[in-house]
């Protein structure tokens, strides 16, 4: 029986092409933008842990008030390894107009621990200055150039003379006040007031996996201050490492939201897809059901279909997120002394695979033992349910075209599937809604001020806008051939009676103009929700978001519409062409 | 007097895998205004194609379309489903009603195609299915209604134009006996009324209550007869009025 029911999911999977297609690509998708968020926390994992290396990072960072503390904390036990401590002083990178808040650090030579590593250029030596990459990047200060710094009130222009990076600084501007470092003696000069220092003490310790116990111990040795000026903080180096791989986190959360929002797709293409295709085999089953298979069994029959094909979708939603994480994770780079690098975890596999393909068979089996529970006759007659509901009524008193009205009955008539291409739809429309507001944020920075938001997530969203858009496209196009092909005797019978091509187009496309006017209105609260969500989840608060102006947002309606009607228009067309006597025979 | 429906040397080939098949050979048939004409013949011979072209609903290989003295098989698409709305009147094997329509509104369809105001043609569909003995169905949807009630809605949809001739294509052919002398019934009594009937069956008893007989096979007209009227309501068919 077991072999009987694989036969029978495979059988005829050819002359499908178009539902497998779609199915796999929306399962393809839903897989990869998972292993996209598995992987791109973790293909910056190992760049981070190489630069940490190479600059013999501290396990403890001691940010304390004075050179003295700074070097008690070097003297508990447990500490292997420490330099001298680095001197701090926040002071202003001026340029043209614009100020920008900086760490300048007193390098003190030679650093043994947590040493910069020169990515340009050389160290600042006695007069000049070295800025942290991301801070030179994002301000776009080339090596060569001279800089005014202002602390006190005092001005001093130093030549960038490079660049460097250091494992315990992440990305500039989401990490403020950017890192430059000068000489010890010039530090002086810029700032010599010693009570606006701090001090650095970096160490590394016997036991790196103790950092936070060490730093408890250190806490709990030293009497607390009230003073915030007097207290001492800590960074463990899974500080550093969160920190620096957080930059993949806005990115993680919109990959997490168009998971969410193709799950949602893909369960509901496919429950389009065998739904339609039950009525389409109705005489099949209907025959399998004669032969003795239960509703369950067949539903069976369409699950392991699904399960095929989310099988597929797996593998290559997987090689595709793996291919494309180390480009996603190029902000991390910014801080790091290597590129983000391919990770391929095949449990990032199994996990996506885990989630997919559950949800897919599901939706393939429920659909198909909710079509398949009816009689023989029931399944002659699929889809054509009673015009008898309160909508229906309300279309016969509208003054509508004869046209127009009979292409509503039959949408009406189609129960679950216009809700269905009407959810996706909507859902479409606002992913482009969050898309938009998210470009409306960062065009509403001032001119000059460096972005905190990673410069490939914009790309990102428009990228994942087309992936979802062409599903759903296609979804339209394939559900509309799909209604095409179970009409073609209805379709015959109305140019029969006296309906002109054109109208015919119009019974079709009304119904369709019709899903897509409420779903493309509906689309534009729902991203303006599903943006203000994200921006509340990424920082907390939503003051800095910002909505797409209403001219950009009134296009998405007219635009979604527009689609949707030119993705219906080439079934409704080819519906229009076919001859009548044909169709009048179509079984 | 022009006929109503008259072919020309009429002649249909289907080409199937570059195969040609004759489905209509040289036809030459005149149907005058009020005739009821059977069309009769074994299965394949023809007499859907011949059906089939002579509504426009096909186009021939050969020959000529005339319908109230215009030529039909030349014009286009939309200008041969506006000739249908308001010249013919069609009866299918399996009823062929548009399912998600109630039955009421299957019979308006072709009235609101016509130009009908919606309230005259609801009240006109109502009447129609009324007469037919469909008043309490007109709510109906097509799949609540049993195979004659269904085949008695095409009937109505078929007659509400006043068509200049209704054609029907195996109308009882899906029917029980009873519900076949329904049909037949109501078909004969748009006939008493003028209207002019062309009628496909391989039942001897049904082309017994037409006018005249032609009889087709292997793609051509093997046979024509005339009919007595007299003979036929007196005797082989005791025609049932709709219940």
């Amino acid at each position: 029986m077991t072999r009987l029911l694989f036969r029978l999911a495979f059988a005829g999977m050819r002359t499908r092409l178009v539902a497998c297609v779609l199915t796999l690509a929306v399962a393809g998708g839903a897989v990869s933008t998972i292993v996209l968020t598995l992987e791109v926390g973790a293909s910056g994992q190992d760049p981070w842990r190489q630069t940490f290396d190479a600059a013999n990072g501290a396990h403890v960072l001691a940010f304390a008030p004075s050179r003295s503390d700074a070097r008690a904390v070097a003297r508990i036990p447990g500490v292997t390894e420490h330099g001298e401590p680095t001197p701090v002083a926040t002071a202003t990178l001026r340029r043209d107009s614009d100020d920008d808040p900086v760490q300048l650090a007193g390098l003190v030579s030679p650093t043994v621990v947590n040493q910069p590593i020169v990515t340009e250029g050389a160290e600042p030596g006695p007069t000049g200055i070295m800025l942290e990459r991301s801070l030179a990047d994002a301000l776009g200060i080339d090596v060569g150039t001279t800089v005014e710094i202002v602390a006190n009130g005092r001005s001093t222009d130093l030549p960038v003379l490079g660049t460097a990076v250091l494992p315990s600084q992440s990305r500039y501007p989401r990490s403020t006040p950017g890192l430059a470092w000068v000489a010890p003696a010039m530090l002086e000069r810029i700032e010599p007031d010693r009570s606006r220092w701090r001090w650095i003490e970096a160490v590394r310790l016997d036991d790196p996996t103790q950092a936070a116990a060490f730093t408890q111990q250190v806490a709990a040795e030293r009497s607390p201050s009230a003073d915030p000026a007097e207290a001492l903080f800590f960074v463990t180096w899974q500080d550093q490492r969160d920190e620096a791989l957080r930059e993949a986190q806005p990115i993680q959360l919109i990959l997490t939201m168009f998971t969410l929002l193709l799950l949602v797709v893909g369960f509901t293409v496919v429950g389009i897809l065998v739904g339609a295709r039950v009525t389409d085999q109705r005489r099949e089953i209907a025959v399998l059901k004669a032969a003795g298979l239960t509703p369950r069994q067949i539903g069976v029959v369409f699950a392991i279909e699904s399960l095929a094909l989310g099988a597929g979708a797996a593998i290559l939603g997987f090689g595709l997120g793996v291919l494309l994480a180390p480009q996603l994770a190029e902000p991390t780079a910014g801080t790091m002394v290597v590129a983000p690098t391919v990770v391929a975890n095949p449990w990032h596999l199994l996990v996506a695979a885990g989630v997919v393909i559950p949800i897919l068979s599901v939706s393939a089996f429920a659909a198909a033992r909710r079509s398949t529970r009816s009689t023989r006759q029931a399944l002659t007659d699929a889809g054509a349910a009673p015009p008898s509901n309160r909508l229906t009524r309300l279309v016969g008193r509208s003054h509508l075209p004869v046209s127009a009205e009979v292409g509503l009955k039959q949408l009406l008539a189609r129960g679950r599937r216009p809700l269905l291409l009407g959810g996706a739809i909507a859902l479409t429309g606002a992913s482009v809604v969050v898309a938009l507001s998210l470009q409306a944020t960062l065009d509403a920075q001032p001119s000059g001020q460096a972005s905190d938001i990673p410069d490939e997530l914009p790309l990102l969203v428009y990228s994942l806008d087309a992936v979802l858009l062409v599903i759903t496209t296609t979804t339209v196009v394939a559900v509309a051939y799909i209604m095409v092909r179970e009409r073609v005797r209805d379709f015959g019978v109305l140019k029969a009676v006296g309906l002109t091509p054109r109208q015919l187009t119009t019974v079709l496309l009304s119904g369709y103009a019709v899903i897509a006017a409420a779903a493309s209105l509906l689309s534009v609260p729902a991203g303006v929700g599903l943006y203000l969500a994200l921006a509340e989840m990424a920082s907390g608060t939503t003051e800095d978001a910002v909505v797409a102006p209403w001219r950009s947002l009134a296009l998405v309606p007219v635009a979604t519409l527009l689609v949707v009607m030119a993705a219906s228009s080439i079934p409704a067309r080819a519906a229009a062409r076919i001859p009548v006597a044909d169709a009048l025979r179509y079984e | 007097m022009t006929p109503v429906l008259e072919a020309r040397s009429l002649a249909k080939t289907y080409e199937s895998r570059g195969t040609k098949v004759s489905g209509l050979r040289t036809v030459d048939l005149v149907v005058e205004r009020g005739e009821f004409v059977a069309v009769m013949g074994p299965s394949g011979c023809g007499k859907s194609t011949l059906l089939n072209l002579l509504a426009g609903l096909d186009r021939p290989s050969a020959g000529e379309v005339w319908l109230a003295g215009q030529r039909i098989d030349t014009l286009s698409e939309t200008a041969l489903a506006r000739l249908r709305r308001r010249k013919v009147g069609f009866v299918f094997q399996f009823f062929n009603l548009v399912p998600s329509l109630t039955a009421a509104e299957n019979v308006e369809l072709p009235l609101l195609l016509s130009g009908q105001r919606r309230r005259k043609a609801r009240r006109s569909a109502r009447e129609l299915l009324g007469e037919l003995g469909l008043a309490d169905q007109h709510a109906a949807a097509p799949a609540h209604l049993s195979g004659g009630q269904q085949q008695r809605v095409a009937v109505a949809r078929a007659l509400a134009n006043r068509p200049d001739i209704v054609l029907a294509d195996e109308p009882t052919g899906n029917l029980d006996s009873v519900a076949a002398r329904q049909v037949l019934g109501l078909l004969r009594r748009a006939r008493d009324q003028g209207q002019t009937l062309l009628l496909v069956s391989h039942d001897a008893s049904v082309a017994a209550a037409a006018d005249r007989v032609i009889t087709m096979r292997d793609g051509l007209i093997a046979s024509e007869s005339q009919l007595d009227v007299g003979r036929q309501v007196s005797g082989i068919l005791a025609i049932d009025e709709p219940t």
